[in-house]
């Protein structure tokens, strides 16, 4: 009898023993994946574009999610110089590049160069989209130390909300209260061993709130890189406003118990031009009832009606419903990518555009410049944001701006002046910047006057053709500037 | 023979003017000011007191049949400034000699220039009290700064002399006003206050503006103020009708083919009020101003006061009424232009600016706060308005350009369509009822349209919602608000108004 229970007593510490070791090799397993991420960055500046700024280091975190694939954040990799991986408690660093980016959802893929990094590693699993008030651990290398930190928390909210390093796009967004700190970013946030986002951004204004990238993004990133080629995340191109004031929606016509939400704009050139219009109330999107907050069920959650297309793929098709002149009409989008300019995303990996010419420092506007200290004035705002709202048929592809001037002789009497938006040189209009390179270097020899106006300011700005042409390489040479232009093929 | 003590302080005190006379002459004045609060345009806000001074005036006898004169016997009034008095609920004036305060009343505001006239109507107040003896500036040209006086008051009784410099005459931009005059530019004062005189030798050469800018409004141009105060069509002072600038290269000046070394300034706007606006055109060269040859940055030889700004003119040489020629070239040609020195107007801005005296605008419909885009509203968002205010409003703004206005205001006859006085009307909040649940976040919503008809201005929202369609009110708003359209019903907007007003305590509905 006594020998049986000892037996007994022996299996069972056997049987702990097992399992204690089996999960503690399962949280091991994690933490070989997950890497600390050296970024050495070099900004552009967007006062003076031909320049760089200095190299700062920057520190995120990443994760193996394939053989060879490390994911991250693109905020933790943009602008690279170099990029140094290590691995847990280990001081080696290994070079390595960025396979793919995308900045509209905050995503990147790293490969190290040297292939014996990637010995006795395992790629982490993904999972799915969390419970609200599940538990769940982040994994990255914060600010305040070297090694690997581990934090827990709950799933706090589920909803769509703004990605600051594009600025513009509105995503889904998993909110968190395991501390997610400044290096964090790029790291897993993990549920029973898989990994279910990726951090990203916390709200430093607030206690306790974190946020990471849900799997769906991540699957749709992944999926949309299969052949090579990043396209980004379609969008339906509508701009809504509620239906919660039941007298609005009598006014429309809405049946009782019908909810919906109403477009207020069909942006140009998006997936719903020329099948949704203005007025339509969105009533379903695929199988989903709409409400009239344009939101949808998702889970325990609602979130707004958008999560339909961030899911897909460009080229995918999307069925909705809309109420139209007393009628539901079921219509079939095909998805596009976003129909905005680059220009409304902050922007990166890429010199700014310019243009030198008479020492008049020519630039495309767009959200990097109009950010910067100072320069958010309602002209530039009007150009940048509500010139395409308010009359959409005198948008240009760029608003080219005289950012400022190089002083010299042949533009004395100018050097104040800045931000000056350009609206026609010598009475013809101009789209791009590089059209107007193509306009200068094209004036006939005998030119008098350059003549820049604007319909923002009464007075133009006028050169000396000749005379700014001839004095071209002699400011370039006195301020520095390697060359007169960079202007981008794809205009 | 003098005790060495008594010689020295005869030595000391020698340049001090007695200061008995000027108990007679001036006044300590007290405004208890409320203006009215633009975010609930029913409301006022705090009361605010000020502290100066007002100058006993005389106005000419010529004035006595004016209109807004009953009395013809009567000539004396008191001068202060402007924004002592602006939006002011209770005015109360204190003699030097009797310890109980008057109550005032204003008779006129130029609020451009930053003067008003009070009166009082209890005699007892003018019994023994003496009109301001008023002279330009002596010793101009002979000395760096010039030696003046003024007041500091220590309490109601005790009244003592500050000395402090002119340190020059200039012409400064009232912000407010967006009017250019001509003013003294003050050092050493650090007690006078608005409204306190300016002394020289025993007389008054200007009455104190603003203390911590050190500002002060010169005679002429106060009497100029009280000449033509009185009459019906006053409007303001003396006033370009321009804006310029500077050519500021010889390209440019070849490119609008104007001799490079004609000195000169460019019209770079036409206002609708002023000097020269009846006849000058954007991109004129303006070369001379009756016998005064410009430079390129606009400075004439003024006779008293050398090297200034062409708007010193106005404070002694030209005067409303004159008749002035300007010299121009104009699309390459020289030419002479016939006009009449004007004054300065409000010139009916598409965005007003800052106005006193009047009561705010505004109509309410099912909650829906409408108001016309002013700079008294902008104001609301502080002293730095012009930077914190939301960019969307400050656009309108903005040189008076938007895309309702049309492209071009240098166009004369885009400029002529400014002055049929288009407002923006928006709105400006939602005030919560059970009509209008949804559109709570809605704010600052310029609108474009109700029930179909083009809302220019407050008075066309009244008139629109006349009109409904099937029942229904539709307000749409202009691409870039919260929302572009907003329904109300017809049923039921009349009680819900009335609930508002109760809910709310607002006592009317409607004020313009």
């Amino acid at each position: 009898m006594l020998h049986n229970l000892v037996k007994i007593f022996f299996m069972l510490i056997c049987l702990c023993s097992f399992y204690y070791l089996n999960a503690h090799a399962k949280v091991s397993g994690i933490e070989h994946a997950v890497f600390r991420i050296t970024n050495f960055q070099q900004r552009p500046d967007w006062q003076s574009p031909w320049k760089l700024k200095p190299t700062v280091r920057g520190q995120g975190s990443g994760f193996l999610i394939k053989n060879d694939l490390i994911l991250t954040n693109a905020h933790v990799v943009s602008d690279s110089r170099m990029i140094l991986v290590n691995k847990i408690s280990s001081s080696k660093p290994f070079l390595a590049d960025v396979f793919a980016i995308a900045h509209d959802s905050d995503l990147a893929l790293l490969k190290v160069r040297d292939p014996n990094f990637y010995l006795n590693l395992n790629p982490l699993k993904l999972g799915g989209i969390p419970k609200l008030r599940s538990r769940v651990r982040a994994y990255g290398y914060p600010m305040g130390g070297q090694e690997l930190s581990r934090t827990e928390g709950v799933v706090s909210r589920i909803e769509f909300g703004t990605y600051v390093h594009s600025g513009i796009d509105s995503h889904l967004l998993v909110q968190t209260d395991s501390a997610i700190n400044p290096g964090n970013s790029g790291g897993p946030v993990t549920q029973h061993g898989k990994v279910i986002g990726v951090a990203f951004q916390s709200n430093l204004r607030l206690n306790d709130v974190g946020y990471f990238i849900p799997v769906p993004l991540i699957t749709r990133f992944l999926i949309d890189m299969k052949d090579g080629k990043y396209e980004g995340v379609p969008e339906i191109g509508v701009q809504t406003s509620s239906l919660f004031n039941r007298h609005y929606r009598r006014y429309h016509g809405l049946p009782e118990n019908n909810t919906g939400i109403l477009v207020d704009r069909v942006v140009p050139r998006s997936s719903a031009e020329g099948l949704i219009i203005k007025g339509d109330v969105l009533t379903k999107i695929e199988d989903k009832r709409i409400d009239a907050a344009g939101m949808v069920n998702f889970g325990e959650q609602l979130v707004s009606f958008f999560i339909e297309a961030e899911n897909r793929q460009i080229g995918d098709s999307l069925k909705v419903e809309v109420w139209r002149d007393g009628k539901f009409h079921n219509l079939s989008l095909t998805l596009k990518a976003p129909p905005f300019g680059a220009e409304l995303r902050n922007s990166y990996d890429e010199l700014p555009e310019y243009l030198i010419f008479g020492g008049l420092v020519l630039i495309a506007l767009n959200r990097n410049y109009i950010h910067l200290t100072g320069n958010l004035s309602p002209s530039l705002a009007y150009e940048h944001w509500y010139r395409e709202l308010e009359r959409p048929h005198t948008r240009r592809d760029q608003s080219v701006l005289i950012s400022r001037v190089l002083p010299s002789s042949v533009n004395t009497g100018y050097t104040n002046l800045q931000n000056f938006i350009v609206s026609t040189v010598n009475g013809s209009s101009i789209n791009t910047l590089k059209d107007l390179d193509k306009m200068l270097k094209d004036m006939p020899a005998d030119t008098r006057h350059v003549v820049f106006e604007s319909e923002w300011d009464n007075m133009p700005v006028v050169l000396d053709y000749k005379k700014s042409l001839d004095q071209q390489q002699d400011v370039l040479k006195r301020y520095g500037i390697l060359s007169g232009s960079n202007l981008s093929e794809t205009n | 023979m003098c005790s060495p003590t008594l010689l020295l302080f005869r030595v000391l005190h020698a340049e001090t003017p007695p200061i008995k006379p000027w108990f007679k002459k001036a006044v300590l004045l007290k405004s208890y000011q409320q203006s009215f609060d633009w975010l609930t345009p029913w409301d006022k806000r705090e009361i605010r007191t000020q502290s100066g001074m007002a100058l006993v005036v005389n106005l000419p006898l010529s004035k006595k049949s004016e209109t807004w004169k009953k009395d013809d016997k009567k000539t004396l009034y008191l001068l202060t400034t402007a924004e002592m008095v602006a939006d002011a609920t209770l005015i109360e004036v204190t003699r030097k000699d009797i310890r109980q305060p008057f109550q005032a009343k204003l008779v006129l505001m130029d609020y451009a220039a930053n003067l008003a006239l009070l009166n009082i109507e209890n005699s007892n107040f003018w019994d023994g009290l003496n009109p301001i003896k008023w002279s330009p500036v002596k010793n101009k040209s002979k000395v760096d700064a010039i030696d003046v006086y003024s007041f500091k008051i220590k309490s109601a009784h005790k009244w003592e002399i500050e000395s402090g410099t002119i340190q020059l005459m200039t012409v400064g931009h009232r912000r407010v006003s967006d009017a250019w005059f001509p003013i003294l530019k003050l050092s050493g004062f650090s007690k006078a206050r608005q409204g306190f005189p300016l002394l020289q030798e025993n007389e008054a050469v200007g009455m104190i503006l603003e203390t911590d800018k050190r500002k002060a409004i010169p005679t002429q141009m106060l009497l100029e103020f009280l000449e033509h105060a009185g009459k019906a069509t006053y409007n303001s002072l003396a006033h370009r009708g321009f804006s310029w600038r500077e050519l500021p290269q010889p390209s440019t000046a070849d490119y609008f083919k104007i001799p490079p070394a004609l000195p000169g300034i460019w019209i770079s706007r036409v206002l609708p009020y002023g000097t020269g606006s009846e006849v000058l055109k954007h991109g004129d060269y303006l070369t001379k101003i009756g016998k005064w040859r410009l430079s390129h940055d606009a400075i004439i030889e003024h006779p008293e006061w050398g090297h200034s700004l062409f708007d010193l003119l106005f404070l002694d040489q030209l005067k409303v009424g004159d008749p002035l020629e300007l010299d121009i070239i104009r699309d390459g040609e020289a030419m002479i232009l016939h006009t009449k020195v004007s004054a300065y107007k409000d010139d009916g801005r598409t965005v007003p600016l800052k106005r006193v005296g009047y009561t705010p605008r505004y109509l309410i419909q099912g909650g829906f706060l409408f108001q016309e885009l002013t700079a008294n509203y902008l104001s609301m968002w502080g002293a730095n308005w012009r930077s914190r205010a939301p960019v969307r409003l400050r656009l309108f703004l903005e040189k008076n350009k938007t895309v309702l206005m049309g492209n071009n205001l240098n166009d004369e006859s885009e400029l002529q369509s400014a002055k049929s006085a288009q407002r923006f009307v928006l709105v400006t909040q939602v005030i919560p009822d059970q009509i209008n649940i949804g559109y709570q976040k809605l704010s600052n919503a310029i609108v474009q349209q109700i029930n179909g008809q083009e809302i220019r201005r407050l008075k066309d929202v009244e008139e629109a919602f006349l009109n409904p369609d099937k029942g229904f009110h539709r307000i749409d708003f202009l691409p870039g608000s919260d929302r572009l359209s907003a329904v109300l019903p017809v049923e039921g907007l009349n009680q819900s108004n009335e609930r508002i007003k109760s809910n709310f305590r607002i006592p009317k509905l409607k004020s313009y």
